[in-house]
């Protein structure tokens, strides 16, 4: 009875041990097959999933001014984000952020209430907000939040060239307006690659190196922009624009032997480190992207090519009357004037008659090939974008009648404020047109330097241009140019006012003028050119005067802005003592 | 004195008590290999966070010097006496597992599964593992011979329901797995009849169903069954841990990255890899010949075990070895095949390697009592069962 008992049990346990060596057959089988046949095959979904493909940013180049201060620097900032199913109390982590960020608390509290599992809470925070953050962060007041590291481009300067020096996308990073546009190529420098491998954590596997290929970073641009003139030049042009009304004006200074640009202004501006108030029209860098028909300030061509041809001298007499008709138009001069008049008082009264009938003496031909050599109709080389042409009809289009003596008077030809800096410049530099440009040089990563010389051309006689100088030294001296006289200088230059064309209605406003001033100092030898333009200024002056003029809105610019530069630059006053000088 | 020793009959002679190195150092060898396991999986990721690296060794470690002392002093206590603890180990353990369910437990994931004393946790349940195995046996080895009666098996259904139900309550489904496991293997061993078992199983499948559609089980406990049946379902969620399991197994190869060379395990793309997922870090570290030296040292566990219960010197000694090979057989298959995706996901720890010192005391408290039986066996293989 007891032993077949025991065989019983026996027998029961040999089956358990049975089924137990059934699994471990099981098991081995599968984990020969993972470990040895298939092994392979899982090392490389392993490798793959450790594995990342990644960009090295290069870092972007500086953007320098000409003394050697950053106007535009790449700083190593981050964004900051949110999983919100992380995030238990939004109320807190918001009064937290609350005064390190731009968002108000309500704004946070909403963005972390959200369903996803991610919320931008910031972008392009600078180093001292990064830091503040990566505090509370790594003290784990911050439980759901991480900052993505990135280069945030800021703009130590602020407003000062703003436009000039323009801005970057937020996002990638790239320049979209001014010198961060046409020079991105140059600032960006060239992505670098890494392929390591990373754990889920994100830490770099050190045996896992597998690849570098460094960045190379972006150049940095040398800028010719003077700081105190550039800070001159918007202070005068943002107080005329405040005080006229104009929609906006903008100031250009040269050198007008090298060609610099060592101011350029416009205004209304704007703070590129602001860019939630941001207004897009105050980011247009209206000298090179503003055209208009420049007017009276154009005269000086038709006189220069007359005086270089030949055909007359500044004390050439002429017959001028007060109206010309040429079918269909009829030129009239505003102010009464004698009926005889040296070519010299044609310029310094600004008479329109008189400089079409010197027009008419050099022909349609010589005119528009000195219009041509001064630069007008063709971009000057600063590529900026949206930097226009302007506009210069090809002479064998332009009609038999009157499109020669518009032309003379400055009418049917449109220009940037830059180009009329530019021409004034020539005459400035006795007669030998240089290149504008505003970027001295391109200094690489590796050190080397890269300038480019301006392209140059001799327009004019030196005579001639001495001339010239002279005869607009009067304009300011005793015409339609006395407001911009400088105390301690002689001043050369040349008020226009033109109606301005409404292209969208395809005729000249009544009311609207462009009202501009382009002059240079000293008037013998001309250190700089200052080109002023105002559109649309508006109000009376104590005497009577309409701003809408040139001479009274413009011409006080340009002397706010000139004796600035002179004193800046140290330039000696050739005129002592003439207006009563202590 | 060996005079004196010949004259006693061979049956009384009280022989010295040898321990079994068969099983003592597959023991020693698979606890000692666990802290090594332990602490490479668990170093970086401490380190990563600023703690002491070998915060979770010397954890584990204590736990371990704790357990070889539980496994001598059981293995010195005869289990007669044992068995006079059974009814006071049993409530017990319950009663502890009705703790862990009141306010008094702590939750960790979902699962109430803790008690903490001081600075100690402890999981009732794995106490409650080796108070089933006695107490089964214990109610089983009362019978007498021949096959068991309807009323005695459905005594035990009753025993080991109680537990199961309260460790449903937690949850912890993988427990109620070893559970319902351990009790089939004892009633089997015990002489429980084929219309039984048949009924048994019918039952457990039923009640398997039953409580999938109840929707009593948590959302996660299904898709972690799902996944398995379908891992594409859900790569990045409840398959991920298996998918980055075998990933790591796969990629140790034949003989392995090394030690403290396990990209996979090392650096945390396995989860739990101290715990529930040791093996991979077995496998990705040591591999294939690593692994089978593993798989090796249990079977020879399972084999000293089963030995032991064929030479026990009586019924009660018998069924607590059957459970405790039981017990622990079942946590090894259905851990390792969790790794390799031959099973779901279940939250059974792998004996002896795991990280976990409740586990480690209970389960070498189970090999202790096997051990006792081996120690007191019969003299002669297969006699003295009563």
């Amino acid at each position: 009875m007891r032993r077949p008992a025991w065989r019983w049990h026996d027998l029961r346990v040999v089956v358990l041990g049975l089924a137990f060596a059934a699994a471990w057959a099981g098991i081995g089988v599968r984990i020969y097959q993972v470990q040895a046949v298939d092994a392979a095959r899982f090392a490389q979904r392993g490798f793959d999933q450790r594995v990342r493909h990644e960009v090295i940013p290069a870092p972007r180049g500086t953007i320098y001014a000409r003394d050697g201060v950053e106007l535009a620097i790449s700083v190593a900032g981050a964004d900051l984000v949110a999983d919100p199913s992380i995030v238990d109390d939004a109320e807190e982590v918001a009064s937290l952020l609350d005064p390190l960020l731009e968002l108000d608390a309500a704004e946070i509290v909403e963005r972390l209430e959200g369903d996803g599992r991610y919320a931008r809470l910031a972008r392009g925070l600078e180093p001292d907000a990064v830091e503040e953050l990566e505090a509370l962060i790594d003290g784990r007041e911050l439980l759901g939040l991480t900052l993505v590291p990135r280069a945030v481009r800021v703009y130590p300067s602020g407003p000062l060239a703003a436009q000039v020096v323009g801005l970057t996308r937020l996002d990638t990073g790239a320049g979209i307006e001014g010198l961060e546009a046409s020079l991105d190529d140059v600032l960006a420098g060239q992505d670098g690659r890494r392929i390591v491998e990373r754990d889920p954590g994100g830490r770099v596997i050190p045996q896992g190196r597998l690849l570098v290929d460094p960045a190379v970073p972006g150049a940095d641009v040398v800028t010719t922009l003077d700081r105190r003139i550039q800070y001159a030049a918007e202070q005068a042009i943002s107080a005329a624009v405040e005080r006229t009304g104009a929609n906006w004006g903008t100031v250009v200074v040269l050198d007008p032997d090298t060609g610099e640009v060592l101011a350029m202004a416009s205004a209304p501006g704007f703070d590129p480190n602001d860019r939630d108030a941001l207004d897009p029209d105050a980011v247009v860098n209206r000298a090179v992207a503003e055209v208009y028909e420049p007017g009276s300030t154009l005269k000086v061509v038709t006189i220069a090519a007359a005086l270089e041809e030949g055909l007359v001298a500044p004390s050439t007499e002429l017959e001028v009357p007060q109206r010309i008709v040429i079918e269909p138009k009829e030129y009239t001069d505003p102010s009464d004037h004698p009926s005889t008049m040296t070519v010299a008082e044609i310029v310094e009264r600004s008479s329109n008659v008189g400089t079409i009938l010197v027009q008419r003496m050099l022909g349609n031909e010589r005119h528009y090939r000195y219009l041509d050599a001064f630069g007008l109709g063709r971009r000057a080389a600063i590529d900026f974008p949206g930097e226009r042409s302007g506009h210069l009809e090809h002479v064998s289009a332009w009609c038999r009648s009157t499109c020669g003596p518009s032309a003379a008077i400055g009418y049917g030809v449109s220009v940037t404020p830059l180009q009329m800096a530019a021409l004034y410049a020539t005459i400035a530099n006795d007669g030998e047109w240089v290149e504008p440009h505003v970027v001295a040089e391109i200094v690489e990563a590796d050190g080397r330097r890269i300038v480019t010389e301006p392209r140059r051309r001799r327009v004019l006689a030196p005579e001639t241009a001495r001339l010239l100088r002279s005869m607009l030294e009067r304009v300011v001296e005793g015409g339609t140019g006395t407001r911009a006289r400088v105390e301690g200088f002689t001043v050369a230059g040349k008020t226009g006012t033109t109606e301005k064309y409404l292209p969208d209605e395809q005729t000249y406003s009544t009311e609207d003028r462009i009202a501009s001033f382009v002059g240079m100092a000293p008037a013998g030898d001309p250190e700089i050119v200052v080109a002023v333009v105002l559109d649309s200024p508006k109000g009376v002056l104590e005497d009577g005067t309409e701003l809408k003029y040139g001479g009274a809105s413009a011409a006080p610019v340009f002397a706010e802005v000139a004796l600035a530069v002179l004193n800046d630059l140290g330039i000696p006053p050739d005129r002592p003592g003439v207006d009563g000088d202590g | 004195m060996a005079l004196v020793a010949d004259r006693v009959p061979i049956l009384q002679r009280e022989r010295p008590l040898r321990p079994d190195l068969l099983l003592v150092l597959p023991y020693l060898v698979l606890s000692g290999l666990g802290l090594l396991m332990i602490y490479s999986a668990s170093a970086p990721r401490l380190a990563a966070l600023g703690l002491p690296p070998d915060r979770d060794l010397k954890r584990q470690a204590i736990a371990v010097v704790l357990g070889f002392v539980v496994f001598a002093v059981v293995s010195a206590i005869d289990l007669r006496t044992v068995r006079t603890w059974v009814p006071t180990l049993y409530v017990g353990s319950v009663v502890l597992l009705v703790v862990v369910i009141t306010p008094l437990g702590e939750e960790v994931k979902g699962a109430q599964r803790w008690i903490q004393i001081g600075a100690f946790q402890f999981q009732p349940s794995e106490l409650a593992k080796v108070a089933i195995v006695l107490a089964l046996a214990s109610l089983l080895s009362a019978a007498g011979p021949g096959p068991l009666r309807w009323q005695r098996t459905l005594r035990a259904v009753a025993l080991v329901g109680l537990p199961a139900l309260l460790i449903f309550v937690q949850p912890d489904l993988g427990t109620m797995l070893v559970f319902g496991f351990v009790g089939l293997v004892m009633l089997f061993v015990a002489g429980a009849t084929w219309r039984q078992l048949a009924f048994l199983a019918v039952t457990a499948v039923v009640g398997a169903a039953a409580l999938l559609r109840s929707g009593r089980i948590r959302e996660y406990q299904i898709t972690r069954l799902t996944a398995f049946l379908d891992p594409s379902s859900d790569p990045l969620g409840a398959a991920y841990n298996q998918f980055q399991s075998e990933i790591a197994i796969g990629s140790g190869g034949f003989f392995g990255r090394g030690l403290f060379n396990g990209t996979q395990t090392n650096l945390r793309f396995v989860p739990e890899q101290a715990t529930d997922f040791i093996f991979t870090a077995v496998g990705e570290q040591l591999g294939f010949v690593g692994s089978a030296f593993v798989l090796v040292l249990y079977g020879i566990v399972l084999w000293r075990l089963l030995v032991f219960a064929a030479n026990a010197r009586d019924r009660f000694s018998r069924l607590v070895s059957v459970g405790v090979a039981a017990l622990i057989g079942f946590h090894v298959v259905v851990n390792v095949a969790m790794t390799i995706r031959l099973a779901p996901v279940t939250g059974l720890p792998l004996p002896f390697m795991s990280a976990g010192g409740t586990v480690f005391l209970a389960l070498s408290a189970a090999l202790g009592l096997a051990h006792s039986a081996w120690l007191r066996r019969s003299p002669v293989p297969g006699e003295g069962v009563d």
